[in-house]
């Protein structure tokens, strides 16, 4: 077959063009580090990626949710533990009272030791974390409890969003978590002030009521806060998978994207000197 | 006679022998013209004639100088140049539209609606917080940036292609006009033997031509050629020509100008070339991106405005706001940007009044605002009338609303402050009355400017049943976090030149909508790719092959040359002898 001499060269001109094509993406790969420079490289991998930083852009988003969350469960929790001592000195000191050993001046004094318990169970119950209450619920940026534990908060819970799919509330409803505990304490304070044995008494049984329903509130919020740990190993073990599953789609494999450079710069070796050789060959050296 | 004789063939051998080398050289001097074909002259004998009783050859002639051509390979080499020739160009454009869209910084699309939603958590995290609402609303000037700085490249890409076409039109006219007048030429000549030289020209034009566009060739018997285009319109009839045009409002057109002046639009028929390679590129790929946009951004614009428009910021709109709608409607409620939208229902939304003439103890009543008495083909004043009407008739007072203008505006006059909750109807939303987003696609989204308050992100509802209201509630906040991963009804687009543009609505969420787009673009795109290399190495074969044929070979002339030479010199040999034989012939007596 006849080969011309514009065969040759044009050859020469294709052949080193498409291996310098492939030098310049190998070049590309390691320099940049990614296997996906341009949206071309692997369309299905692309959108697997773009799937997978969303997810990993979701989950550091619900680990701040969570870490806020945390803190507002471990702040509530200790206020409602010092709520429910309270509850339980009140008890003994009623049990105290409602002795006939008692006398009346005794019923008058406790009157103000009383008065401070309940003081003191509305400070917790306005308890805050981040200059935020946590007992009031969406009322959030408002105190809760008047002094005399009338609840003027939200009746909706404050919720945060843990997952994809589910919000936890942190911020609880005031007047469903202490309950009667305020009603109790007055009624003590007043049956003390009046020296009324009976009504002590009466109190007595409320006051038992109100510890076991601190009590199951404690425990809801210890569920809460296991909960949370557990939820934050989750997304732990879920951001480093798919940090891995992320690396393998987008990062270059170096030992692999070198060795490609490397044998492409061989190639282009080899075209250049075969080129240079056979263009040199012609019968006009010979005649 | 005989000694004559010898004369007149020598004299035959050195002409034609000097005649064949003649053409050997000029075959060595073009043997890097593009399109050359090498040339042969064709060696004949003379016609002989009798004497003597025997038949005597008269010598040789150089008939005729032939070029070696193949039609057949000829015609391959146009029409997978003219492939190549398309996917060049688009591949040229592909790359552009890659780096626009490109993935690897973290101004990306993808990237600022992540960021979107998750800004929307941390405010849902610290509703009263202020610094949080400005970072969303940073962010989503941002994102709106975006999406408009997308959407005017892909506008000026198309510019840009039409621009090209212009140029690649007039490329066009220069080329058939020149092939005409080769066309003239070769006619004139061929009368009397081959054009070679002029026939090379024609194919190099031709070949050109094809370049810009679907043609085919027709050689006739006096040697022209005709071509013609797609539709059949005719481009070069021997040595008539025929322009094409750009035309359209804005010269998006590509139409052929035939004799009578009208023009035929041939835009959606031509499909290989530069010219087919543009047009695919603008009108079908390019177009089918915009559209895309502009759906996600509406789907963004409407999902967000629903759920932002019932809720309720840090505080009730203050008394003496005027607020006034963001969407404009000069006619019918259906005319908004969003009016298809509007579901017309009986319980379609709740305005809170509250009267604070008393600051310590203010009053929140609710007004349930029935829309089922309008219609798509109502007017602003018509809602305005339905919504004061209704307002009076629960007994409250404070707010008027005003349906005069292009927008519906609420004015709250200096003792009353309002809100709004539970948007059964989409109202709020299309009227832009407490919306995130106006605009109604990628050129026009925008943060509500009224947003510069960050006091105003709906970030907590008004509590349906009592009017309760918090500073610190974040349920809307959480709602509008959900809405990233909710299933949203949004078309795809498919555009096509000649059956026209079709949508088909899919079920997806925002992010996966943007994700599937740019996904495609890169398909698309290492698709060009693929084929353009195939292409090249197609054409490169083929031309191997062309040039087996029709290229000169340095080697092949140096042997012609010498053949020719040794010819000569011995032609110049028999002159020597003859000369001798006459000389002793005449040296007889």
């Amino acid at each position: 077959m006849r080969v011309a001499n514009k065969v040759f060269f044009d050859a020469v001109k294709f052949n080193l063009g498409t291996i310098t094509e492939r030098m310049a993406a190998a070049n590309e790969v390691v320099s940049s580090g990614k296997k996906l420079n341009s949206l071309s490289d692997d369309p299905v991998g692309l959108l697997q990626a773009l799937n997978v930083k969303s997810t990993i852009a979701g989950i550091q988003q619900q680990t701040r949710n969570i870490t806020m969350a945390q803190s507002w469960v471990s702040g509530a929790e200790s206020a409602l533990t010092q709520a429910q001592n309270i509850v339980s000195e009140s008890r003994a000191l009623a049990v105290q009272m409602a002795t006939a050993t008692v006398s009346e001046n005794e019923r008058t004094a406790a009157v103000d030791m009383v008065q401070g318990m309940l003081d003191e169970m509305v400070t917790l119950a306005n308890a805050e974390v981040g200059g935020r209450y946590v007992f009031a619920g969406t009322a959030t940026a408002e105190t809760p409890f008047a002094g005399d534990g009338a609840y003027q908060g939200s009746p909706t819970a404050y919720a945060v969003r843990i997952s994809r799919s589910s919000n936890l509330d942190i911020g609880t409803v005031g007047s469903a978590v202490f309950g009667d505990v305020f009603n109790s304490l007055a009624a003590l304070r007043d049956s003390l002030a009046g020296n009324d044995v009976s009504g002590i008494q009466d109190v007595l049984g409320d006051l038992g009521d109100d510890f076991e329903h601190l009590s199951a509130q404690i425990t809801k919020i210890g569920l809460k806060a296991k909960r949370l740990d557990m939820r934050t190993q989750i997304i732990q073990e879920l951001k480093i998978g798919n940090l891995e599953r992320l690396s393998e789609i987008e990062d270059a494999d170096y030992a692999e994207a070198v060795m490609n450079l490397k044998s492409t710069e061989m190639a282009y070796q080899a075209a250049l000197t075969s080129s240079a050789k056979v263009t040199q060959m012609s019968l006009a050296n010979f005649i | 006679m005989s000694v004559t004789a010898i004369f007149n063939i020598a004299q035959s051998a050195l002409f034609t022998h000097s005649r064949s080398l003649d053409v050997v050289a000029h075959n060595i001097a073009n043997v890097n013209t593009p399109g050359y074909s090498r040339q042969n002259a064709l060696l004949v004998t003379n016609d002989p004639v009798t004497s003597g009783g025997l038949m005597l050859g008269q010598g040789v002639n150089a008939d005729q100088v032939l070029r070696s051509t193949n039609e057949f390979v000829e015609q391959q080499l146009l029409s997978q140049n003219a492939d190549l020739a398309s996917f060049e160009e688009m591949e040229k454009f592909a790359r552009v539209l890659e780096s626009i869209f490109s993935e690897n910084q973290d101004t990306s699309l993808s990237t600022r609606l992540s960021d979107f939603w998750n800004l929307w958590q941390d405010v849902a995290n610290n509703p009263a917080g202020l610094s949080e609402r400005r970072a969303l609303c940073e962010n989503t000037v941002m994102l709106c940036d975006q999406f408009n700085a997308l959407r005017s490249d892909l506008s000026q890409l198309r510019r840009d292609i039409t621009n090209a076409l212009s140029s690649g039109v007039d490329h066009v006219n220069a080329l058939t006009q020149e092939i005409a007048d080769l066309n003239a030429q070769i006619v004139r000549i061929e009368a009397s033997e081959p054009a070679n030289d002029l026939r090379d020209q024609r194919d190099q034009k031709l070949n050109a031509l094809g370049e810009y566009l679907d043609i085919k060739t027709f050689e006739q018997e006096n040697g022209a050629v005709d071509v013609i285009t797609v539709k059949g319109c005719i481009l070069v009839q021997r040595n008539a020509y025929y322009e094409m045009r750009t035309g359209g409002l804005s010269g998006e057109k590509i139409e052929w100008l035939g004799s009578d002046g009208a023009g035929v639009d041939l835009s959606a028929h031509i499909d290989t070339g530069r010219i087919g390679g543009w047009l695919e590129m603008r009108d079908e790929k390019i177009k089918q991106y915009q559209l895309e946009l502009d759906e996600l951004s509406r789907a963004l614009i409407w999902s967000v405005n629903s759920q932002h428009s019932q809720g309720v910021g840090s505080d009730l709109f203050a008394p003496g706001t005027v607020l006034s709608g963001a969407y404009k409607t000069t006619g019918d409620l259906s005319d908004l940007a969003f009016g298809g939208q509007i579901q017309f229902t009986g319980n379609a939304f709740k305005l809170w009044i509250e009267d604070r003439s008393d600051p310590a103890n203010p009053v929140i009543s609710a007004v349930d605002i029935d829309l089922s008495g309008l219609n798509s083909g109502s007017s602003l004043s018509d809602l305005a009338a339905a919504v004061n009407t209704q307002i009076a008739a629960a007994g409250l007072a404070g707010v008027s609303a005003d349906g005069s203008g292009a927008v519906l505006t609420l004015t709250a006059d200096g003792s009353h402050a309002f809100g709004f909750s539970d948007d059964a109807s989409g109202m709020l939303a299309a009227l832009g009355l407490n919306t995130f987003f106006i605009g109604g696609d990628a050129d026009t989204i925008t943060l509500n400017p009224l947003l510069e308050n960050e006091a105003l992100v709906a970030a907590g509802l008004i509590d349906s049943a009592v009017g309760a209201y918090y500073d610190g509630d974040n349920t809307n906040a959480l709602a509008m976090a959900e809405l990233q991963h909710q299933s949203l009804s949004i078309p795809r687009w498919a555009c096509n030149r000649r059956t026209g543009d079709t949508s088909m609505t899919t079920s997806t969420t925002i992010e996966t909508y943007y994700h599937t787009l740019v996904g495609s673009m890169g398909t698309h795109s290492a698709g060009i790719t693929r084929n353009r290399q195939f292409k090249e190495a197609m054409c490169t074969q083929i031309g191997a092959l062309r040039d087996g044929i029709s290229a000169v070979s340095l080697d092949e002339e140096m042997a012609d040359m010498i053949q020719f030479q040794h010819a000569y010199t011995a032609a110049g040999k028999l002159i020597t002898t003859a000369d001798e034989m006459l000389e002793t012939v005449l040296g007889l007596k």
